[in-house]
């Protein structure tokens, strides 16, 4: 009696909240086996980070992971809610529609209804957007993905508002990671985010190695990075030449995916590639 | 960041106010991000109030997620797709300029883009009678130089003259100035710049001119201007369903192959890109007007596809030809 006299003390809505924190929501571990090393699909509470450069295929990646979630078991999706946060207005609607429409045509509105998009114009408009998804968390319990794209959209423009001192300049990112990393352990669902390299690799013959090295190395905030647990690097191959089953030959963009996972059990790394057609990600 | 002001939300006195304040929550982040309880005790406030407050800040400040079935339905009703008036481009860019996205066309000095920009504005203007938003960063644009290529498209002069005054012009010459028209423009003055009618198009030639001074060297003004300008482009083409044409200088890479400019962090902002270039079987001897376009990012046409453009051609071709017989005739 004494105990849930407490509970509601607090807040009006404290029991639905009580019980969305206690439940587990679903693990994703197996949303692509083959993007990851053996048994190292993300867990509860971790992040994944996919960089790349400009065209390297990482919202492809994107639009094929919000499939598998989204469609109904019956097409062979986990049938979970997805929260996408769209920052640089990438979220091309018709392409993932397409794409759902290629995997299962008649469950289309039941899937996209899982689906919910928010769009963000500055980090100040991220960091309350993140106070408020915990509302949406508990109205919510089958949310078990939020998509970030991309958590690096407002690097530069939060560079110059912080001036001179580098804590200013990533102190609203610092404050975005810190209320994820909380968000996490409360509600264990999982995050995948895009972040655009900044810098070109330049791919000459003599300083190939160390310049890729650069251009991939993370320069975001360290609350941020602590919070990364497998980091995807993407990068685009040259064209191959490959016969489509007939005279005509195509070139085709195959596009390359390093996952290294470093999470507290094991490190572990896994290369794959994989190329885009009409219907998605398709991996080789 | 938002400041907190008096009689922002119910409850929101002076009085609150100022203890908050001293208690150095400053703006609405800072609120919603405190620990309630003890902002409470220091500003010797109820702890209800405080949460009644945070709440309707939060809802006031915050971007709401939208179902992914009602932005679908939204996204069919309101896209379009903008013939850019040459088939060639047309086929490279999957019919034309899609309203919502950011198309970027790139190319060295001499190759097209100018050109392919204003036949862009003449197709839309006059074929599809919208209008056009047209700010010009180089002093390329001459009223002359459209009202000829309405010429060739028509001879009545009524409509030439109807469709120049639906081309919008601002001429800009510095970083600052377009961050902010664009910024009056996406906050609701593209209805007032085009006079009431509805814009359909918006183009930028070229971004490159006023942006690349300003890069380099340490300061990240430079990148934070680039990235203010990318953000109204797309929020305007999002919220007002108009199609974006930027053009872009290019530089070379490290292997020597020719890459647009701007660097990497421009790079994402486009949907699709386009360079342009001049083709190497052009007669030796006089000045051809074809050009090798590539197609080197886009979310629809997976693979890299080259196609031929004519730069004369920027019209249906039975005008065309019609309206050439007729100048040579007038000629002879």
């Amino acid at each position: 009696m004494l105990v849930s006299g407490t509970l509601f003390m607090h807040s009006n809505d404290s029991h639905p909240r009580l019980l969305a924190r206690l439940e587990a929501r679903r693990c994703l571990k197996d949303i692509e086996p083959r993007l990851f090393a053996e048994d190292e699909g993300p867990r509860h509470g971790e992040v994944v980070e996919l960089c790349g450069a400009e065209g390297t295929g990482k919202t492809e990646l994107l639009y094929h992971l919000l499939c598998r979630c989204v469609l109904p078991e019956a097409a062979g999706g986990l049938e979970v809610d997805a929260l996408f946060v769209d920052t640089d207005y990438s979220l091309d609607m018709l392409r993932l529609v397409s794409i759902l429409d290629s995997r299962l045509s008649s469950a289309l509105r039941s899937s996209l209804s899982r689906l919910l998009v928010v769009h963000c114009s500055s980090s100040s408009q991220l960091l309350l957007t993140l106070h408020y998804l915990e509302t949406t968390l508990n109205s919510r319990p089958s949310l078990a993905l939020l998509l970030i794209d991309s958590i690096s959209a407002f690097y530069w423009l939060d560079r110059c508002e912080g001036g001179a001192s580098i804590s200013r300049q990533e102190e609203k990112l610092s404050k975005c990671a810190e209320l994820l990393g909380r968000l996490l352990r409360d509600y264990k669902f999982t995050i995948f985010a895009t972040c655009h390299t900044i810098r070109r690799s330049c791919s000459g013959l003599a300083a190939s190695r160390s310049s890729t090295l650069e251009a991939d190395r993370p320069y975001l905030c360290r609350p941020w990075q602590r919070l990364v647990t497998h980091r995807v690097l993407c990068s685009r191959q040259e064209a191959e030449n490959h016969t489509a089953g007939g005279s005509r030959e195509e070139k085709r963009q195959v596009f390359r995916v390093h996952c290294s996972s470093s999470s507290s059990r094991t490190k572990a790394s896994r290369i794959s590639s994989f190329c885009v057609t009409d219907a998605g990600v398709q991996f080789i | 960041m938002v400041g907190l002001q008096e009689g922002m939300c119910p409850g929101l006195d002076g009085g609150l106010l100022r203890s908050l304040l001293a208690a150095d929550v400053k703006t609405v982040e800072d609120l919603v991000s405190s620990d309630l309880e003890e902002v409470a005790q220091k500003c010797s406030v109820s702890y209800k109030a405080l949460y009644a407050i945070r709440r309707v800040l939060l809802a006031q400040h915050t971007a709401f997620p939208v179902s992914g079935a009602d932005l679908y339905d939204e996204l069919l009703s309101s896209t379009a797709i903008i013939s850019t008036g040459n088939p060639s481009l047309d086929k490279l860019l999957d019919s034309g300029l899609y309203t919502g996205e950011v198309t970027e066309l790139s190319g060295g000095p001499g190759s097209g883009k100018s050109q392919v920009c204003f036949g862009v504005a003449v197709h839309v203007s006059h074929q599809l009678k919208q209008r056009v938003i047209y700010i010009d960063t180089t002093g390329g644009l001459t009223a002359s130089r459209l009202l000829e290529m309405l010429q060739s498209e028509t001879s009545d002069r009524d409509e030439q003259m109807e469709a120049l005054q639906r081309i919008h012009v601002f001429r800009l010459f510095d970083a600052y100035s377009l961050r902010d028209r664009l910024s009056t423009l996406r906050s609701g003055g593209l209805l007032q710049a085009s006079g009431g009618g509805s814009v359909k198009a918006v183009i930028v030639d070229s971004v490159s001119a006023v942006i690349s001074p300003l890069l380099g060297g340490k300061q990240n003004e430079g990148m934070s201007l680039m990235i203010q300008a990318a953000l109204a482009l797309k929020t305007m083409a999002k919220d007002f369903g108009v199609a974006v044409l930027v053009t872009n200088h290019v530089t070379r890479g490290g292997r020597g192959e020719v890459q647009p400019g701007l660097g990497a962090s421009w790079s994402h902002i486009p949907r699709s890109r386009i360079l342009l270039e001049r083709t190497d079987r052009a007669p030796s001897g006089c000045s051809s007007t074809l050009r090798s376009a590539t197609l080197i990012k886009s979310s629809r046409q997976p693979c890299l596809i080259k196609e031929e453009l004519d730069l004369q051609w920027w019209s249906r071709s039975e005008r065309r030809s019609s309206g050439k017989r007729k100048r040579d005739e007038a000629d002879s």
